[in-house]
């Protein structure tokens, strides 16, 4: 054997058995990224999220929780008539010779505002913001279930429900309240007469559904409402903060009003606050073709501020007609008011004065 | 080039800058909002003495029935009160009816002595904190408290909804009891509210329709009496009738009194044939309205009485017409599937309410007074003969079950469908007619 036969023996032995350890060397670590946890754990992910979601059937007791104030609240008293007693005798007339007077002015309301007993509603203010939450959130859940793949879905769920969560949401604080404080089971937006009432029956029913299943489902909340808190404002203020410094800088003005616009989104949502508390159901025919325009102003919480509240402008009515318009109008500001409307702080000056015009004409009876 | 880049952003940022900035308020507009009862609450009225205690907890009472009546407004139980009203001129603690969420607020005060009754109230917008109107009194008789708590919720309701009242009003109707092959009618009369009822004739002659004048004094009403139907007229003070003489060998019948209450329009059967005639009452003189081979029956006058709503068949079937007063050619206003009958002109003018018969089953319905706009108001076996509250806004009328021991009852609804409820009469009753608001 030469030295080179020798040499190129070992070459080649090296060469081989390098190549077989190497080959081995490198299979070992291909298994390691196979192992990722997240493979394994995406399974132990959907075993962990179903049974997560298993719990989430007590659900309606979340549900009952947010009807239990609806309880309290003071159902109409039954009519009490007196049961009439059947006189066979002459109609003798009471006469009771009416005077009206007018009475001396009212004692000047003493205006203490009770801290205290304004402060009493407001935990339930607290408590109520959590509904608006689980209604968007119950479409994701649906969605999760049936499907094995868990991350995927909330990760896309939100970005579909984020426009309208956000309206949903802000409307749906107001819409709560006020279906804690008076009978919401009997609004309504249209008038449905007993002739009506057969044809449209089942349809009626089947909508209703819908809306108190999408209560319950508590898992999403804090998330939906993080992910869209930041999301909204952040494209909009990035945008326009960089223009504002830009203007601010270019033409050296600083005492402009600050803060971007609305969003339509957040105008819906106060639009929405005020519609919610707006009950044109005991108004005069007369005053249902009046609109009105009224201005007021908020103070940085959200509260109607005292004294500033106007009609501004009435069309299509009396001066009786646009006065009853202007107290339901009124009475809807003030009332779903009461707490403070949710409203971006850092768009203050955008809305310290608003003006709405309320334009009865869809409520109209036809 | 970033020089470039800059410079365009910074044109663009002037050129956008007038949309950021805030010109004014923030203006939105509403067009949709809620129809629900408005809550309210009446806290008894406060008496001022022993005597008026039972007093104070009625009125307050009626007040609070009154409005929750109309479908408008909903009471809230005294259970649920924070603070109590124990004296009228103490100031009101918005705050402890706000947590209620009473959006309307009505006090009061009663005060007796002897058999003179004494009511103050005041009506307040809780959440302004405002009073709707001013403080009034009113003065009358321990006999009286009825009328005097009807009027304190006509006040309330005026003041709140922008409407006029209907509460202290009466209704005239014809109470029927027995079974139904062996009924008993008699002309009756009775609150809004289906209390006082006062009887006018006994059950010995069937009685139909009666009609109050516009002043609420008289009542015209058909009798059977002598065998063939004739139209009277009654004094309700006094409860004195007279009979209204028309043609002989002529059957009248459907009477109703003119706007200002010096003639009728009621029809009358000549020959087989039935027409519209009117007499001045004052006179007796009848003049002919219509005069067609067609059944014309059912007429209505218009508020400022210069026309006339009926009902003919000249079309083949029952149909509403509008013509002059002193006749001439009528329009035909319904269109619709079905019989149209018994047509009543809305105090107010603008609408018509009527009867309708329409695949086996009968509404109470409105319209127009062009025939527009027509909506169905109730559906059952049996629904006839509607009559309007003082206001226009609800509509009262009869029902009849079906079957033998089907019976007649009284119904009102309001003008948008909504609360529909029976009105409590001691008996069966048929028929109705709405007087007036009370002087």
């Amino acid at each position: 054997m030469d030295t080179g036969t020798k040499i190129s023996a070992i070459a080649h032995v090296s060469l081989i058995s390098w190549a077989l350890f190497g080959g081995t060397f490198r299979s070992e670590p291909l298994p390691m990224p196979v192992q990722d946890i997240s493979v394994i754990s995406a399974e132990q992910f959907v075993a962990m999220t179903a049974q997560s979601e298993a719990p989430e059937v007590p659900t309606p007791t979340a549900l009952q929780q947010p009807d239990a104030p609806e309880e309290e609240i003071p159902t109409p008293e039954p009519v009490e008539e007196e049961p009439p007693t059947p006189e066979v005798s002459e109609p003798n007339e009471p006469e009771p010779e009416l005077e009206p007077e007018p009475l001396a002015p009212p004692p000047e309301p003493v205006e203490i505002e009770q801290p205290p007993a304004l402060e009493a509603p407001e935990p339930e203010a607290v408590v109520l913001p959590t509904p608006p939450g689980p209604e968007a959130q119950p479409r994701p859940a649906d969605k999760v279930a049936p499907e094995p793949v868990a991350p995927p879905p909330p990760e896309a769920t939100p970005d579909d429900i984020e426009s309208p969560a956000v309206s949903l949401d802000e409307g749906a604080e107001n819409q709560q309240e006020q279906q804690d404080q008076t009978a919401p089971e009997e609004a309504t937006d249209e008038i449905v007469t007993e002739a009506e009432e057969a044809k449209e029956y089942a349809p009626r029913s089947s909508p209703r559904p819908p809306v108190r299943p999408n209560r319950p489902t508590p898992p999403a909340e804090p998330e939906v409402a993080e992910v869209e808190e930041p999301t909204e404002p952040e494209p909009a203020p990035s945008d326009e903060a960089a223009i504002n410094d830009a203007l601010a800088e270019a033409l050296g003005q600083s005492g402009e009003p600050s803060g971007p616009p609305l969003t339509a989104g957040e105008k819906d949502a106060m639009r929405l606050a005020v519609s919610k508390c707006w009950n044109v159901g005991s108004l005069s025919t007369d005053a249902l073709q009046t609109v009105v325009v009224v201005g007021f102003s908020l103070t940085q919480d959200g509260k109607v501020l005292g004294g500033t509240m106007q009609m501004l402008d009435s069309s299509g009515g009396t001066a009786a007609s646009a006065k009853q318009a202007y107290e339901a109008a009124r009475r809807a500001i003030l009332r779903c008011g009461a707490k403070g409307y949710v409203l971006p702080t850092d768009k203050y000056d955008q809305w310290r004065d608003i003006e709405i015009t309320f334009n009865p004409e869809r409520m109209r009876i036809k | 080039m970033m020089r470039f880049l800059t410079s365009l952003l910074l044109g663009l940022t002037i050129l956008a800058a007038p949309v950021y900035a805030q010109s004014g308020p923030l203006r939105l507009e509403l067009d949709q909002g809620i129809i629900e009862p408005l809550p309210f609450a009446v806290p008894n009225f406060v008496p001022d003495g022993p005597a008026a205690t039972q007093y104070a907890n009625d009125i307050s009472r009626v007040v609070a029935a009154d409005l929750t009546g109309t479908g408008l407004f909903r009471e809230i139980s005294s259970d649920a009160f924070i603070s109590r009203v124990s004296s009228f001129d103490a100031p009101v603690q918005f705050a402890d009816w706000k947590a209620i969420n009473a959006e309307a607020l009505v006090t009061g005060a009663v005060n007796v002595s002897g058999k003179r009754l004494t009511v103050r109230f005041r009506v307040w917008d809780v959440f302004s904190g405002q009073e709707l109107g001013n403080g009034l009194q009113f003065a009358g008789t321990t006999d009286g408290w009825r009328r005097m708590a009807h009027k304190v919720a006509d006040q309330v309701y005026s003041r709140v909804t922008g409407e006029s009242g209907y509460f202290d009003s009466r209704v005239a109707f014809v109470s029927e009891s027995g079974p139904k092959d062996q009924r008993l009618k008699r002309l009756a009369i009775m609150d809004y509210d289906g209390a006082n009822v006062q009887y006018l004739t006994d059950s010995a002659a069937i009685v139909l329709a009666p009609r109050f004048s516009p002043s609420g004094d008289r009542l015209l009403y058909t009798s059977y009496e002598t065998g063939q139907p004739r139209i009277y007229v009654l004094d309700v003070d006094r409860v004195k009738r007279t009979e209204l003489k028309t043609q002989d060998g002529t059957m009248s019948f459907s009477p109703r009194f003119s706007p200002d209450g010096r003639s009728i329009v009621y029809s009358l059967i000549q020959g087989g044939n039935t027409d519209l005639w009117k007499m001045d009452l004052a006179s007796g003189q009848s003049v002919r309205l219509t005069n067609t081979p067609a059944i014309e029956t059912a007429p209505s006058y218009s508020p400022d009485g210069s026309q006339i709503v009926f009902e003919s068949d000249r079309s083949g079937t029952p149909q509403l017409y509008i013509m002059p007063a002193n006749g001439g050619e009528a329009t035909r206003i319904s269109f619709g599937a079905g019989r149209y009958g018994t047509p009543v002109w809305s105090p107010r003018g603008d609408l018509i309410a009527f009867t309708k018969q329409n695949k086996g089953r009968f509404h109470i319905g409105v319209m127009r007074t062009d025939g527009s706009e027509e909506r169905l108001l109730t559906s059952s076996f049996l629904d006839e003969g509607p009559t309007w509250s003082p206001n226009g806004r609800v509509i009262m009328f009869t029902r009849e079950s079906q079957g033998a021991s089907g019976r007649a009852t009284l119904y009102s609804v309001d003008i948008s469908g909504r609360n529909l409820r029976p009105v409590r009469t001691p008996d069966g009753g048929s028929d109705p007619s709405w007087g007036p608001l009370q002087k």
